[in-house]
């Protein structure tokens, strides 16, 4: 057990660079995850801007530059915008962020199993982040899109695959160590007197997440190396001229590609567990089930990757099979959201800023989840494979429920992470544009792939009016969203001066905000080894329990 | 607005058989009516009481001041499994019967082969006569955006006959692309070194877009091409039965990486 070093200033972030630099303590890496994480989530989402803009009107109007075409810029643009908003933001904040300053706090730990391999994980990770802005310069434009599909991403048309397959194996790394780190210590660090039953669902779905990782990145790392050996070492695995197989490549990126989307979703599934049930003074309705539905989906996810190939030649009897198996995560996840709906029966709910995000998140899951189906449906996803009713669907989840989560996340933690209260009223303003904004540009996405079979991936497309005409309106949404998130950072800044809060304003007899210090103390609790009473649960609100609403 | 109206018909009511557009596209209409609608119902159930509890249970100070303390329900929990366990094998099958009429050519069909390349598309008729369609003849050069299809000139489309299953086998020279009949709402990949099939049927003469819609590079936007639906004897005629004169390449496909 390494000893994290102390700084002698007695909170958690009075130190020196330094000491940032070379600690060890999970609550720096996390930070360290976390700022990394938001900062990429600004660029991959000025991506998204230009993404928008160019799409507004018919025509190239990205300039071409440094001997490359517009488009090349523009499909540029799309691999920054998915590789990134994908892994450094939708699996980082969550695995990297959330998890590393929450779990121990959670389980009445010291620290993480391993602190050094933490620190490890953090800075390969940090590796590939740089080695992502090295493809900011101009000829090294990686252009085969976030899954970079053989044959295509062994042409000289796609920007350099060496860097891709480094950036990607970097961040395997950083994944599988991130992972064993959680899986160890949620299961041997636990405090005294806490059961499987006794967890906060944040730390069932961290644990299901870190799972998934764990047997899902070698698949991904498998898929990448081989698209190396077979570009600059001669070898065939994916070259159909000398009797490789390009579906070999999908299958083995989309083994890993799809179960990573429950990486991203399941803790924002349990951040939104803990807000709905602390904010509604309420237990959360069915916990075992609640516990036992993120596992399901965790082990249903790695059945059914073949769903994002049914358009790809696999034989057809292939696809029936995968597509009931698709729609059998429909079941866990239709579970979770009749149990949140069933907690707030009953209850006595404060509407504030964590509140709402998680409502939206929960509403506009709702909706994603519902969209699923289409895509899981092979009859309807023969006629929408690769429209733009997937990418509307996958923002519906991805771009709202998870962000939403996250930023629930964000200002739920935030007295205990600072030290210090949020702006109340900017904050429902920014959630308000944020949903508003989103569900304008997302709907009109899907309504654009379903109705009018509009392609993804297209800068150009005929100038058909109805097409334009949508695709305006989804920029004013991007833009109404843009401003909201603006706010929320604005927001997080600014609150840095902002009140002091007390050690539990929101009154959660969960052991991060009862058992610790705002902001929290060195060794984050007061007195090693935390015990808990027999008749404690995270989610246990009685009656008279005190609160500072 | 077309499009709009069209899928409110869509989804108002079932679509009488003359009035049928495109094979497949009736049987995705089909399994996306029957989804709307379910999916419509299961947001309604859910949606509704949860905006009603935010209401009903919000914090009012002096009056409701805790939650009660429920932790759950076996039998409710059991129900709400077990029902949508049934609603997803009923869309599985319903899916699935579509789908085994989506994929399956009836007899008699016209067999066409199309081979992609990066990018723009070859069309191949059992009589030998190729098209072939790069951007360049679907765009206007001096704005260099796409055309309509009607302004597109004539050389650059493919002929089908109107009223006649049309069966389709691909497969590409380099990447992997996919052909995507617009209006029909059917797709399948060109995957070099295979040979991948999907059929489709237009009733209505006139001129549909087909995209390739698998990521294929840089003008991966650009390679459209047109479909030109007329009549069975007009078809015949510009078919003819010697071997046809091929558009000439305009641009060079690119090259792939070879060891």
């Amino acid at each position: 057990m390494a000893v994290a070093h102390v700084p002698p200033s007695g909170t958690w972030y009075g130190a020196t660079l330094k000491e940032w630099i070379l600690t060890t303590d999970h609550k720096k890496v996390g930070m360290l995850y976390f700022i990394t994480s938001l900062i990429f989530f600004i660029v991959a989402g000025l991506f998204g801007l230009i993404i928008r803009f160019e799409q507004s009107a018919p025509g190239i109007q990205l300039p071409g530059m440094f001997g490359q075409e517009g488009a090349d810029l523009y499909n540029y643009v799309l691999t920054g915008h998915g590789a990134v908003m994908l892994l450094w933001w939708a699996v980082t904040v969550w695995t990297g962020g959330f998890a590393n300053f929450l779990v121990p706090l959670m389980i009445g730990a010291r620290d993480v199993a391993f602190p050094r391999l933490n620190a490890f994980s953090y800075w390969s990770f940090f590796g590939a982040s740089l080695l992502v802005l090295l493809t900011l310069i101009p000829n090294n434009w990686i252009k085969m899109l976030w899954t970079g599909y053989a044959p295509y991403s062994m042409n000289d048309n796609a920007g350099p695959t060496s860097l891709y397959v480094l950036i990607v194996l970097l961040y395997s790394v950083s994944s599988t160590a991130g992972s064993v780190n959680m899986i160890t210590t949620i299961v041997s660090m636990r405090a005294k007197g806490m059961g499987w039953t006794k967890l906060n669902l944040f730390v069932h779905a961290i644990m299901a997440a870190s799972l998934i990782q764990l047997f899902g990145v070698p698949s991904l790392m498998g898929s990448v190396i081989l698209l190396f050996t077979d570009k600059y070492l001669g070898t065939n695995f994916y070259n159909p001229m000398l009797g490789g197989d390009p579906l070999l490549y999908q299958h083995l990126l989309w083994f890993y590609s799809h179960p990573v989307v429950y990486v991203m979703i399941l803790p924002a599934f349990g951040v939104f567990s803990e807000v709905i049930s602390t904010m509604s003074r309420k237990p959360i309705f069915g916990y075992i089930s609640m516990a036992l539905a993120i596992y399901a989906i965790a082990f249903v996810g790695f059945e059914t990757w073949v769903h994002h190939m049914f358009v790809s030649g696999v034989p057809d009897w292939l696809r029936v099979l995968f597509s009931y198996t698709t729609l059998f995560v429909a079941v866990p996840t239709g579970i979770k959201i009749f149990n949140w709906v069933a907690t707030l029966h009953k209850a006595s709910i404060r509407y504030n800023t964590p509140m709402l995000f998680t409502f939206g998140g929960i509403l506009m899951f709702l909706i994603g989840g519902l969209t699923g189906i289409p895509n899981a449906m092979v009859s309807i996803d023969i006629g929408i494979s690769d429209s733009l009713f997937i990418v509307g669907h996958f923002h519906y989840v991805l771009g709202m429920a998870l962000t939403f989560g996250a930023f629930s996340g964000i200002y739920y933690w935030y007295p205990k992470v600072t030290g210090r209260m949020f702006s109340e009223g900017l904050g429902k303003l920014s959630f308000w544009l944020m949903l508003v904004g989103a569900n304008i540009m997302f709907f009109f996405q899907m309504y654009m792939g379903m109705a009018e079979g509009m392609p993804r991936r297209y800068p150009d497309y005929p100038p058909i009016p109805e097409w334009v005409q949508l695709m305006q309106i989804q920029t004013v949404g991007a833009l109404i969203m843009s401003v909201g998130i603006l706010l929320s950072f604005i927001n997080w800044f600014r609150s840095l001066k902002g009140p002091k809060a007390p050690d539990n304003p929101w009154g959660s007899p969960s052991l991060e905000w009862s058992m610790t210090t705002t902001p929290v103390g060195p060794n984050n609790f007061k007195k090693h080894p935390v015990e808990v009473p027999d008749d404690w649960h995270p989610y246990a609100y009685y009656k008279g329990y005190h609160t500072h609403i | 607005m077309r499009n709009l109206l069209s899928l409110l018909l869509l989804v108002g009511t079932a679509m009488a058989k003359e009035d049928i557009f495109a094979y497949p596209r009736v049987y995705w209409e089909n399994s996306v009516t029957v989804w709307f609608w379910v999916a419509v119902a299961i947001y309604i159930i859910v949606a509704v009481p949860s905006i009603y509890f935010m209401v009903k249970y919000r914090y009012r100070p002096k009056e409701n001041e805790e939650g009660a303390h429920i932790e759950g329900n076996t039998a409710i929990e059991i129900v709400w499994t077990v029902i949508p366990t049934i609603i997803v094998l009923f869309l599985g099958t319903y899916s699935f019967a579509n789908f085994v009429k989506q994929r399956n050519a009836p007899e008699g069909a016209l067999e066409i082969k199309v081979t992609a390349f990066m990018w723009g598309w070859e069309f191949e008729y059992p009589n030998g006569k190729k098209v072939y369609t790069f951007f360049n003849q679907v765009a206007d050069p001096e704005k260099n955006i796409y055309l309509m299809p009607e302004k597109v000139d004539d050389s650059a489309k493919a002929y089908i006959p109107a009223g006649k299953p049309i069966k389709v086998y691909c497969t590409s020279r380099d990447v992997i692309h996919s052909f995507f009949v617009h209006e029909a709402r059917v797709t399948e990949d060109c995957v070099p070194g295979r040979i991948t099939k999907l059929w489709f049927q237009f009733n209505k003469p006139g001129e549909y877009w087909v995209f390739c819609r698998e990521y294929c590079g840089t003008w991966h936007s650009r390679m459209a091409s047109v479909l030109k639906v007329v009549s069975e004897d007009e078809f015949n005629e510009w078919l003819g039965g010697q071997e046809a004169q091929q558009t000439a390449p305009a641009n060079e496909p690119a090259q792939t990486v070879q060891q």
